[in-house]
């Protein structure tokens, strides 16, 4: 799911830079607007934790393996401080452990933060309605999980599928990604399915993390 | 009488430089010449350990690192090997990829040339360390920040 340096020519790179600090610009903005802007900066700082920590954690699907990313998750519980998490969370991959990379800091902002805002949006869906249940919080949790991650997955897709290198067997690559892409698909279940069971025991315990978003 | 010694004589001085000169050629010809052979092993993983099974790799020489000088598919095992143009000195630029994923290496090969080499990677408790590091800053942060207020 990230990016590394090297794979992508400039003017892609330099679009994701351009594209980062427009939505970077965009919730910061939406953040400030709050009454209270300090007060989600707790749940976005252990958040950002988590998500730096868990694409460590390599789920075996063969004949390669993934990680999860939880970008559907921060989303849902952060809102606007999504984006902002996720893209320091990101930074601090690609210099501590070449995660990503610099050059391509941008892009992988883009596929896992811009996912990130519409998962937000899905799981304030829940509020529509007669009343807020448990039931549908969970379901509104599932689907903001499994969207953000399969759009996630959609657009990694395609920014590799357009920007193969002439050097390389076409075909080869084509299959190398179709491949990464199908070993994705259980893991859009198992984010759905986490994101789900985190908010549902957040509303049961301490409904009011929930109540800013 | 005398005459007849002196074409012994003179045989005799043939037969010795026939039989001392060829081996004086021999001795003066020789010469050793000698060629190395050096192959390139690379080996491929991704960052958890398992091997770039299928990945492709492409090889730049140093006079032209635009078009490929060599292009492959690594082992099972994540690994190739390829005798680089010794008639090239500089850097020869390595690239390995599969599904977006991969790195580049830079070999130097000529006079400042190195036996081994990689890219990247950090031990287990390098990562560790930095995890953690990473971790309490964050921890931290969200300590101060939902520190209650005081009136």
């Amino acid at each position: 799911m990230h990016i590394p340096d090297g794979i992508l020519p400039v003017p892609v790179t330099a679009a994701g830079y351009a594209a980062t600090a427009a939505v970077t610009w965009y919730s910061v903005r939406k953040i400030n607007k709050k009454e209270n802007p300090r007060q989600d900066i707790p749940k976005a700082s252990i958040l950002t934790a988590a998500f730096f920590v868990v694409s460590w954690i390599h789920i075996p699907v063969p004949p390669t393996s993934v990680h999860l990313v939880l970008n559907g998750l921060l989303g849902a519980i952060l809102g606007y401080f999504a984006f902002p998490a996720i893209l320091i969370g990101l930074f601090f991959q690609a210099v501590m452990f070449q995660h990503g990379g610099l050059t391509t800091l941008g892009v992988n902002a883009m596929i896992m933060g811009l996912p990130s805002l519409i998962a937000y949006f899905i799981f304030r869906l829940r509020k529509f309605g007669d009343k807020e249940s448990r039931w549908k919080t969970g379901v509104f949790g599932f689907l903001s999980g499994a969207i953000a991650l399969a759009i996630s997955v959609a657009m990694f897709l395609v920014i590799l599928l357009t920007n193969i290198p002439a050097d390389l067997d076409v075909g080869t690559e084509r299959a190398a990604i179709y491949t990464l892409a199908i070993a994705y698909l259980p893991l859009i279940a198992i984010e759905g399915f986490i994101t789900s069971l985190l908010v549902v025991f957040l509303q049961r315990v301490r409904p009011r993390i929930l109540d800013g978003v | 009488m005398r005459m007849k010694w002196r074409i012994i004589t003179c045989l005799i001085f043939i037969l010795m430089v026939g039989l001392v000169l060829p081996i004086k050629v021999l001795a003066h010809g020789a010469k050793i010449e000698y060629t190395v052979n050096m192959t390139i092993e690379i080996v491929a993983t991704y960052d958890n350990g398992e091997p770039m099974a299928g990945a492709q790799f492409v090889v730049y020489a140093p006079d032209d690192p635009s078009t490929p000088w060599l292009t492959g598919v690594c082992d099972d095992e994540g690994r190739f090997s390829f005798t680089p143009d010794t008639s090239k000195p500089g850097t020869w630029d390595i690239q390995v990829r599969q599904a977006g994923h991969g790195d580049i290496v830079y070999i130097p090969i000529g006079e400042d040339m190195v036996v081994t080499g990689g890219t990247g990677g950090y031990t287990a408790i390098q990562i560790i360390l930095m995890a953690a590091c990473f971790i309490w800053g964050s921890v931290g942060t969200a300590l101060y920040f939902s520190r209650r207020r005081r009136a």
